[in-house]
């Protein structure tokens, strides 16, 4: 089956999320061997450099595609391409919302248990508890492209 | 030889009635409009091919405002185009 213009899209963003944060949570990983301040100002710059990567491929990628869509581009999602996205964003939230339970759990239990700090990164991962939320959202986000490039190729 | 593919065309649908209990009649009614396209269709209804497509496999149930501009399309009544057989 041809894709269309909404799925290629989608394509689009997945591609670049995976790619980019992709990139960015393993670069992250490898800051655990680095003292806490230099860790914390290069996690910073990674993220600034992922957020400013994303937005530009976003919009390069997208731009080209709309522009040789134009037809497609300009008509909008119809119900179909609606129906995907809310059944897509239904998954995507439940794994958000499960991320930031997590978050909220291992704040209160910090919170409650101090002792437990230290032994709570055992990666040495800087910026933990927004890693962890960020995660959950990018996941989230990974989640809810998969989901629609699901429908769309299982011919709903 | 249209009487053959009015009846190729029928059994075509009915072979894929397995899968939404909303039917539809829109591949012999494209057929009757001068083989009209599913691209054309589309574009007449304000979709994407790929949703004509999904729709004619009864894959996919349109909502009532895009059921009745097929209906339109093809100057018929929404119940001659679309049927819904219940289990």
């Amino acid at each position: 089956m041809a894709m269309s213009f909404r799925e290629k899209s989608i394509w689009i963003s997945l591609i670049s999320t995976l790619l980019i944060f992709g990139d960015y949570f393993l670069n992250i990983l490898f800051l655990g061997g680095v003292s806490e301040e230099i860790a914390q100002s290069a996690a910073l710059g990674l993220f600034l450099r992922a957020l400013v990567l994303i937005i530009i491929i976003e919009i390069v990628f997208q731009g080209m595609l709309a522009i040789s869509n134009r037809k497609e581009a300009e008509l909008g999602a119809n119900e179909r391409d609606k129906l995907f996205e809310y059944k897509a964003n239904s998954l995507g939230y439940i794994i958000l919302v499960i991320g930031v339970f997590v978050t909220l759990g291992r704040v209160v239990f910090l919170e409650l248990n101090p002792e437990f700090f230290t032994q709570s990164n055992t990666f040495n991962i800087p910026l933990l508890t927004a890693h962890i939320l960020l995660f959950s959202f990018i996941f989230s986000e990974v989640v809810r492209f998969s989901a629609q490039l699901y429908y769309y190729r299982s011919g709903h | 030889m249209l009487d053959f593919q009015h009846n190729y065309i029928t059994t075509e649908v009915v072979t894929n009635m397995a899968t939404l209990p909303i039917k539809n009649k829109i591949r012999e009614l494209r057929f009757f409009a001068e083989e009209m396209t599913q691209q054309e269709l589309a574009e007449l209804v304000g979709v994407t091919r790929q949703t004509i497509m999904a729709i004619e496999k009864c894959k996919y149930s349109p909502t009532l405002e895009v059921a009745f501009k097929i209906a339109e399309v093809f100057g018929q009544s929404i119940d001659e185009v679309f049927q819904y057989e219940s289990s």
